[in-house]
């Protein structure tokens, strides 16, 4: 019996295990990555498929070749605030959208994130090429288990999370791994989804940055475990969006988090391979 | 081993997959523990149906087998649910989709029920509560009970609960959680003294550590009454569609000299669908005497079609009588807008008491849902004797004209 794209669909999961069991690749991170995979391949809003990027700031115009984003095959349409609410109007009237959900136009997907003010619209595109990211071997001995050494007063501030949104994060203090003579890496707490969950996010840079590794740092989550210790595994590290596609903002380099040794761990960039198609490019 | 001859081991699995149906023993492995839930399997016809329970609330949902797995189709969260099927156990993910990229946490299960647990007395009861975030602190209530089901209870903040929770609980520690589909919570604790402390897992990995003290009655949460204002000198005015493109408006007869409810809602907010039953149970009730009910419903997607066809499942779902009417999109600034006689609008379901002349004599933020108890039940007879007051008093008022 063949192997069916229903069994891939089914354990996912299958291909990234088989090519990576002897390295012992732990099962969760297996299994996100092949979730990961699938999502930057087929999901509508991947940013593999992302063709622009934009501030909604005091409205945008989309569609024609002169529009703030032009849309091939677009009419006019233009987003803009009404009170608080936000607006999309076009040849069929005028609709509201919200954030986190879909809209559709043509063969374009408009997906707003972000708080106001700095509501941030992306538009992703079905036909764009989908060229997944690669990683390292598993390597053991880039998990490191420490105590996270909280700050005595956290502050906020405004960063860019991985996706290129401006959020507000929480600095709660830094983890040091042996790495490089011991670096001590900043630790922000971000917001995700709604309410009640975040993460600890450490962006990093480090000597493989340029050479397998992007070139503006990768971001990798630090993880609580029961006893009150942190792990923070460096096969997890992974691209920004910024790696993805030029329509996102790559996030500034966090002040001291820089490993002076290669981390030949989590995911690769192999440089442009990655890149989606711009919208203005796509048509012609 | 191949990628090829793990190929063919999962597809000779095709053929060889054991019936699903029955009970299940569900884990969620979050960073901070085990998230433990019921998981019951059941055949109606040539179609599976799942229910996922929390202690004695469950809900049902939709289930397949694909190749040598389970899966459940969570719609209302765009979530699925996926276990390969080995003999007596079932391994897999739990997966919804954000503006990052999935969210991912590892599941599993074995055949059977989780065994009941009750807890001591001095765990149970009413504790205010205070989480102890990176930037501060905010106040919650737990409450926790034993039901049919072994310790059950619930969190609940200034703007309404969290939902049903269960677990269990071993000497002066506990552990319950909630997961359905969507939100995926377990609470830890232990009692040293008088003072019980833990952490509130939310999702794979947000941790947030509490303490908390046994509630002495005063009160340690915002009243709900004081979440949002009105402004009470004239009507309250509304004017939007219903689920057929009918325009309903404020002005209508079948408003006029009525008390009114208004139910500010979304048929994707899961304490909505607490409320509404208990609004349904109250417009029978009292429509002869003058009442009515409407739902300005903030819906998911913006676009007619598939939030009408959202707002007429939930219509159906709970034989809903009343107008429903598709007032805008579930963004609490967009919603806001709609509503410029609310200041500081942040919560659904809001429910607004509106006089017999039109104008709001209440608002209430949130809504107590059944799994916190005696709060519940509390709030349901402040709501009809709030109604039986607007009832009477309006009544007077007019014969004193």
């Amino acid at each position: 019996m063949p192997l069916t794209f229903r069994t891939l669909v089914i354990f996912p999961g299958l291909a990234v295990l088989a090519s990576t069991l002897a390295a012992q690749l732990p099962r969760d991170l297996a299994m996100e990555r092949s979730g990961y995979v699938l999502w930057l391949k087929e999901g509508p809003n991947s940013p593999l498929a992302a063709v622009a990027q934009q501030k909604v700031g005091g409205g945008l115009r989309l569609g024609p070749a002169d529009a703030d984003i032009p849309l091939p095959g677009i009419s006019e349409h233009r987003v803009y605030s009404s009170g608080s609410s936000l607006v999309l109007e076009g040849p069929d009237g005028k609709r509201p959208v919200g954030r986190g959900a879909p809209h559709r136009i043509g063969k374009y997907a408009l997906y707003f994130t972000g708080p106001r003010p700095g509501l941030v619209l992306t538009v992703f595109s079905d036909t764009s090429r989908r060229e997944p990211p690669g990683y390292y071997d598993y390597d053991d001995s880039m998990v490191f288990t420490g105590p996270l050494s909280r700050s005595k007063t956290p502050s906020q501030m405004r960063v860019l999370a991985s996706d290129g949104i401006e959020v507000e994060a929480t600095e709660v203090g830094s983890f040091v791994v042996p790495l490089g003579g011991g670096t001590s890496l900043r630790v922000l707490r971000i917001p995700v989804a709604s309410g009640d969950e975040s993460e600890l996010e450490i962006f990093f840079r480090d000597a493989s940055n340029g050479k397998g590794t992007y070139p503006a740092g990768r971001f990798v989550s630090l993880r609580p475990l029961p006893n009150g210790q942190f792990r923070l595994d460096l096969n997890r590290a992974r691209n920004p969006f910024c790696a993805y596609s030029s329509v996102y903002p790559c996030p500034v380099p966090w002040r001291g988090n820089t490993i002076a040794v290669p981390v030949q761990a989590g995911e690769r960039y192999e440089g442009g391979g990655l890149e989606a198609v711009p919208a203005a490019k796509e048509a012609r | 081993m191949t990628f090829l001859s793990l190929a063919l081991w999962g597809a000779l699995a095709f053929e060889t997959v054991p019936s699903p149906v029955g009970h299940w023993r569900g884990v969620l492995d979050l960073a901070g523990g085990p998230l433990r839930f019921e998981l019951e399997i059941q055949r109606a016809g040539r179609q599976l149906r799942a229910k996922l329970c929390n202690g004695s609330e469950c809900q049902t949902t939709d289930a397949r087998i694909v190749g040598d797995s389970l899966i459940l189709d969570i719609a209302d969260y765009a979530a699925t649910v996926a276990g390969a099927l080995r003999g007596d156990s079932l391994t897999g993910s739990y997966r919804n989709v954000g503006n990052r990229g999935p969210r991912t946490i590892p599941f599993r299960a074995g055949r059977g029920r989780w065994p009941k647990s009750a807890a001591p007395r001095t765990l149970v009861g009413r504790w205010d509560a205070t989480f102890l975030q990176d930037w501060g602190t905010s106040p919650r209530v737990f409450e926790l009970r034993n039901g049919p089901a072994g310790l059950e209870g619930t969190i609940i903040s200034n703007t309404g609960d969290y939902g049903h929770f269960a677990g269990s609980a071993a000497a002066d520690s506990f552990v319950i959680g909630r997961f359905d589909g969507s939100f995926v919570y377990l609470l830890t604790g232990k009692l040293a003294g008088d003072t019980l402390r833990g952490i509130f897992h939310a999702g794979l990995r947000s941790q947030t550590p509490w303490k908390a003290v046994r509630s002495t009655g005063k009160p340690h949460l915002k009243s709900p009454l004081e979440v949002t204002g009105a402004d009470t000198t004239a009507p309250f005015r509304f004017d939007f569609q219903d689920v057929d493109g009918r325009r309903v408006t404020n002005d209508d007869p079948r408003f006029r000299g009525k008390v009114v409810l208004v139910d500010i809602f979304g048929s994707w907010c899961p304490t909505c669908h607490y409320a509404a039953p208990e609004l349904v149970r109250f417009y029978q009730r009292y429509r002869a005497r003058g009442l009515e009910v409407v739902g300005l419903a903030y819906e998911v997607t913006g676009d007619t079609v598939v939030d009408r066809r959202q707002l007429r499942r939930y219509r159906d779902k709970f034989d809903i009588t009343f107008p429903l009417l598709l007032a805008g999109i579930n963004d609490t600034e967009a919603a806001a807008a709609t509503l410029p006689q609310l200041r500081g609008f942040t919560s659904f379901p809001t429910t607004l008491f509106l006089g017999r002349d039109g104008r709001i004599r209440r608002v209430h933020a949130g809504f107590y849902g059944p799994a916190t108890g005696a709060q519940h039940g509390r709030l349901l007879r402040e709501y009809e004797r709030e109604i039986k007051r607007l009832l009477e008093e309006s009544v007077n008022s007019e014969s004193e004209q």
